[in-house]
This record gives C-alpha cells, structure tokens and sequence, in this order.
C-alpha cells in the first residue's frame, strides 16, 4: 500500500501557524471588544475649589461636580445641545449634562444634582438609604436627611466598583425625591416646560486612583425585568455611567 | 486434532496483550501517558490549590479537597489522550507500516474495549460517591449547627448587593462573618437572576425574585471575602461584586456596633 508523508518540517510550520492563527484571532476578538465597550459619554471633570476639613480631621482639596436627572434625554443634553438629539431613545429618562465623572483622587468631593423627573417605588428598599456619603447624609432642598420614603423615589445615584481589584472600595448610593404629579403637570403637557426640581447635595471622600460604575436603583426601565428593561439594562449614558478618579 | 491445532496457533489475551505492549508506539505512548499523568498528579496535589481562592469556610476546604481528588483521578485518562494526541499531532507515528484500512476498519479489540469501559465507569462512579460523601456530610453538619446559624438576608439587585442582618437589625453593603459560627443566607433577587457566590466560603446559590434560595456555611478561618455575581444579569454584571471578611467574634460584635451607632445602615 502507498502511503503519502507529510515532511516533518512542514508539519511543524503547520502547527506554528495554527496557533499564531488562533492567537491572533483571539487577540482581534479581545481588541474588537475593548473598543466597542469604550464609553462614548463626554466626560466631566470634577472642580477643585479650595481645601476642606474631613471628618479624619484631615485637610483635602475640595472638588465640585453638578449634573441633572430628566425625564428625557432632550432636556438632559446627555447625546447633545439640539431639540432632536435623544441618543434614538427619546423617551427614556437620562442623567445629563454628563454621565461619565472624572473626580481627583485623596479629595473631598461634592456632588450637586438637580432632579426634574417623577418617580414611585423602589425594588430594593435597602436604595433608600443614603450610604457612603460623609455622615451618611445628603441634603434636599436644604433639609439633611439619611434616608428617604422608598415609596417616594424618582432615581438613585449608587456608585460602585471592583473591590476585589488593586484599586480602592467605594460605595456610594443617594436616593433621590421624585416630583408629585401636579409638580409634572407642565411638563406632561408641555416637555419643553421642566418643574422645578429639586436640589440634592452629597459629598464623599475618594480614595486612590480607579475605574468605578454607577447606576440607577430605581426601576425606570419598562417593564420587562422589574422595571430594569430597556434604559436600565440596554446601554449606558442614561441611567448609568462610568466614575474615573485620577 | 485441528481444533487443538488451532488452540495452539490462537494467542492467548496475555500474549496478545504482552504482544501490544512490545509494540514500539504502544510503549512510547504509554511511556508518555506516564510521564503526563505524573505531571497532573503532581500538578493536582501541589501547584493546583495554590491557584484556588483560598479557603475561609469548611465547605470551601472540602471544595478544595474534592478537586484535587478528581484532578488525580482524572490524571491518567488526561495523560493517556493528551500522550496519543501529542504522538499524532508530531506526526511521531511516521515511518511505521500502518496496516491497511481495511484490516483497520474491520478489526475490533475487545478488551481494550472492556477496559476502557470498565476504567471510566469505575472513574465516574468513584467522583460521583465522593462528591455525594462531601455534599451529605456538610448538609448534616450545617442542619446540625442551625440552631445556633448567624442569619444573613441577601438581596441581589441590578448590580449591587444588599445585606440584612435581622437578629442585629443592620442593613449593609458588604458582608462580614464571625469565625466559628455556622451561618444561614436567605437569598433573593429583586428584579432578575443573580447567582449570590462568596468565593472564599465554597458556596454559590441562585438568587430568584419570588422563591427564597438557603445556604449554609461554617466561616472558620479569618480572611477577607469576595462576593460576586455568577449569574449574567445584564449591562454592569462585571461591577456586581462586594466585599466582606470573616472575622473574630469580638470584631464582629465591634463592627456590628459600629454600624448600630450610624442607625444601623452601613456607611
């Protein structure tokens, strides 16, 4: 019986190439993917005003940040400064100006947000504390307060990260008021016609250089999954985004 | 007189046994599989725990314990097919005199059939009695310890954990245990899917929205404690982790303090 050999040498070239084939292909797939999830959000950078006392005792540099939580992605300018930029989502609620934080490492943060959206009940009553806030308190329109009815919530702001990570723990979660529906009525009728707001001040202390995540806990999505469907679970640049310290 | 004639001609299974082995790919292929199967049994007893997380509970330690069990079991199947594939992907059968095809796709070995057969099914049954042994033995001993079981409530929510302590009355963020202890989770999800996976305690339980998921586990050595999501549940699972630790009882009852003090939620 005739029987056909490989060359030894081109077996060997083969199995090389096969392996640098599967290494590259990998390698384009991880390279693909690291720039797909990108945050294409702007950013915005923290302020630093000054030095505060901490409650250590300790003396930081005191950085301001202010943003807003809408009931459209229009009025909240988080996909841009015109009447049509909605990120394709016009209905979905949206953080805005900005949805991705950049804020100075070792400083005394303070976050400013106004709310102008409605709001019921929380999934996780847990959300309605405030937690990770220097003294555990935010306040509202003037009033400190450490919690919040979670019957009464239009969003959250709960920042988180990688703890098992070299990079600092840091774990922040403030609830915010809703508007009644009579303090919504203008805009229901007239979306250009946001109410009042409310005004909601937080400060933390950061920690080392890290990549962190926030998001909202209230259940604003639609209603498939809890509440946690469409702009909860679907993308970021609403109702979640990216917390850089540097 | 013929059929004695052909008795003697007929090769015994010792002889044709003795008769494979001689061969020389056979006894380069098993000299290989043993040369693997040392390096797996080595790998499993001393290198291989080493890139385990570590282990704070007795569930983790028997966790622990049954992987290295089944990593040497599974050492000589592993050596055996890698030693065949390795001899065929370097062509090292090259320059033999492999019998025809049809010889090959006619002939078939009945004993080595048995033996595979009769090897992987004594494999299997040996892994499945001893992970049974394993998983009976810690349900006894977490039944037996529930009287005095520390509960923990756990909520999984997208993507954060929530912890709630119902004999301390504290709600919090990450999850600290008192060494010695036995403890009981409750687990629940308040929106999707989550799987509630202490790494370092060796347990790992669905996290549901209407049923309530239980498990046991008897914190022993002190360390800290990763907490994650095995679950895929949507946009940030990535970022669904938390910390904790298991802790001396003094300590716990400090840190439980502590957070009594800021009105029982964690800051």
């Amino acid at each position: 019986m005739e029987t056909i050999q490989t060359p030894k040498g081109q077996s060997i070239f083969s199995a090389v190439a096969t392996i640098v084939l599967g290494v590259v292909v990998v390698a384009g797939v991880g390279v693909a993917l690291h720039h797909s999830s990108a945050d294409p959000q702007p950013k915005e950078y923290a302020t630093i005003n000054g030095t505060i006392v901490g409650p250590d005792g300790k003396t930081y540099p005191h950085a301001y940040l202010t943003d807003g939580v809408y009931p459209d992605p229009i009025n909240s300018k988080a996909h841009g400064n015109c009447a049509t930029c909605d990120g394709g989502h016009p209905t979905w609620p949206s953080y805005g100006p900005y949805t991705h934080f950049v804020l100075p490492s070792h400083s005394y943060v303070t976050i400013t947000l106004m709310v102008y959206d409605s709001g019921v009940s929380l999934n996780t009553p847990y959300f309605g504390n405030v937690v990770g806030t220097i003294g555990g308190t935010a306040t509202y329109d003037g009033v400190v307060k450490s919690n919040l009815d979670p019957t009464s919530i239009e969003h959250t702001w709960t920042l988180h990260g990688l703890p098992t990570s070299t990079q600092d723990s840091l774990f922040v979660n403030v609830p915010l008021p809703l508007n009644t529906d009579s303090e919504m009525k203008a805009y229901n009728a007239d979306p250009t016609k946001l109410p009042v707001g409310h005004k909601v001040t937080f400060s933390f202390i950061t920690g080392g250089k890290g990549e962190y995540v926030w998001n909202c806990e209230y259940p604003c999505g639609d209603t498939t999954y809890q509440g946690f469907g469409a702009v909860m679970g679907s993308a970021t640049g609403y109702m979640s985004g990216k917390v850089s310290v540097i | 007189m013929a059929l004695d004639s052909e008795a003697e001609l007929k090769p015994t299974p010792g002889e044709r046994l003795r008769a494979f082995s001689r061969r020389k790919d056979v006894s380069q292929t098993i000299q290989l599989g043993i040369a693997f199967t040392t390096l797996f049994v080595v790998l499993g007893i001393w290198v291989y725990p080493h890139w385990m997380p570590a282990v704070h509970s007795k569930e983790m330690h028997s966790g622990r314990m049954i992987m290295t069990i089944f990593t040497v079991l599974s050492a000589p199947i592993c050596g055996l097919v890698l030693s065949v594939a390795m001899r065929a992907f370097l062509n090292m059968h090259r320059g033999d005199n492999p019998p025809p095809d049809q010889e090959v796709s006619d002939k078939s070995n009945t004993p080595a059939i048995l033996a595979w057969c009769i090897g992987s099914g004594v494999f299997v049954v040996t892994a499945i009695v001893i992970g049974l042994l394993a998983y009976n033995s810690d349900e006894n001993a977490a039944l037996a310890d529930s009287p005095s079981a520390l509960t923990v409530d756990v909520t999984g929510a997208q993507w954060a954990w929530s912890f709630y302590y119902p004999a301390q009355g504290i709600h919090t963020h990450t999850l600290d245990l008192p060494s010695g202890q036995p403890v009981v989770f409750n687990v629940v999800s308040s929106d999707v899917n989550h799987s509630f996976w202490p790494v370092q305690l060796g347990i790992k339980v669905d996290a549901n929205r209407i049923v309530t998921t239980t498990a046991d586990a008897r914190p022993t050595i002190l360390g800290p404690i990763d907490i994650r999501c095995a679950e895929l549940c949507g946009l940030n699972h990535a970022y669904m982790e938390t910390s904790g630790a298991v802790v001396s009882s003094s300590d716990f009852t400090s840190w439980v303090n502590s957070i009594k003090a800021t009105g029982g939620v964690q800051q």
